[in-house]
């Protein structure tokens, strides 16, 4: 697939998953474009941060990339049209304390791409809420759990885990009131 | 023959900031630097591998980049206990990090 400026985060996310298979490197989109998913554009990130499960050498890494179109910069991999870049932070796919992490494979219009499950996606947004105080990151939680079945019983017992109980609290009410503003949203005829 | 404390996490200016951060909490490069005695090059390289390996995470405070230990870190409760039993017999960069003063002065009152 050739990516173009305009190519959507998810035809990116595809390229390189693509990429990385035909090399074979087992690798998960997690992070801001994860959510950025789940949430369908209610929140825009650049950056396509993948963790590789195992180890992989820079050349087969480099030789991937190439295949989606992309050129190593330093410590990520750019593209010379498409808006997003790649990143590889260093594993182990984990969320908090939890590296118990489940990925799941998303059919998209473009490709499969292994990815973390809405719930996982709303507890690495969480995370950074409940340890950095990030308030667009509960926004996003609570846009994601509102939108898709989530596990809400794992997430209490991960808040917890995580000593944020009183903050999963919050996240709950926050869901709510975004539940209670769709359906208060007029319909367009 | 020179007599150097044991580095786990690789470099010893690694494992020197690992400790000072363990210790004052949260810090920059430059109070790092101090702290250590050593050259602010140095430690700025040691922050950003730590970094890039996940133990520690920075965020801008104004024009400065504060660091801490990564709360989001998978093993930072064990990364948090070894990093106090490696610091007990570090008597030197206690004393150290004893001579920072961190708490709240209101502006404008003379030292």
């Amino acid at each position: 697939m050739k990516l173009s400026g305009r190519s959507s985060l998810a035809a990116v996310a595809a390229a390189v998953a693509a990429g990385l298979r035909e090399h074979g490197i087992q690798a998960v989109l997690t992070g801001g474009a994860c959510a950025s998913l789940y949430s369908a554009g209610a929140y825009h990130s650049r950056d396509l941060d993948f963790v590789v499960i195992g180890g992989v050498s820079q050349s087969r890494m480099d030789s991937a990339m190439a295949m989606a179109g992309f050129v190593r910069r330093g410590d990520r991999y750019v593209h010379p049209r498409a808006r997003f870049y790649v990143e590889f932070p260093r594993g182990p796919l984990a969320i908090g304390g939890d590296h118990r992490v489940r990925p799941v494979v998303r059919i998209t219009a473009y490709g499969r791409i292994r990815m973390l499950s809405a719930t996982d996606s709303c507890r690495d947004r969480l995370a950074a809420f409940y340890h950095w105080g990030d308030r667009q990151s509960l926004s996003v939680a609570a846009w994601i759990a509102s939108r898709h079945r989530v596990g809400m019983a794992t997430l209490r017992r991960w808040s917890e885990a995580e000593g944020a109980a009183d903050r999963f609290r919050e996240f709950v009410m926050e869901k709510r009131q975004i539940r209670r503003r769709s359906r208060r949203r007029p319909r367009v005829p | 023959m020179v007599i150097k404390s044991s580095s786990p996490f690789g470099s010893g200016t690694r494992t020197r900031v690992l400790l000072s951060l363990s210790l004052l909490g949260e810090s920059y490069a430059r109070e790092l630097a101090r702290v250590l005695r050593a050259p602010l090059s140095g430690v700025q390289k040691a922050l950003r591998s730590l970094e890039l390996d996940g133990l520690v995470a920075g965020r801008p405070v104004g024009r400065t980049r504060v660091f801490q230990l990564d709360p989001r870190y998978f093993a930072r409760d064990a990364l948090k206990v070894f990093l106090q039993r490696l610091a007990e017999p570090e008597t030197v960069l206690r004393s150290q990090v004893a001579t920072l003063r961190r708490r709240p002065r209101r502006t404008g009152k003379p030292l």
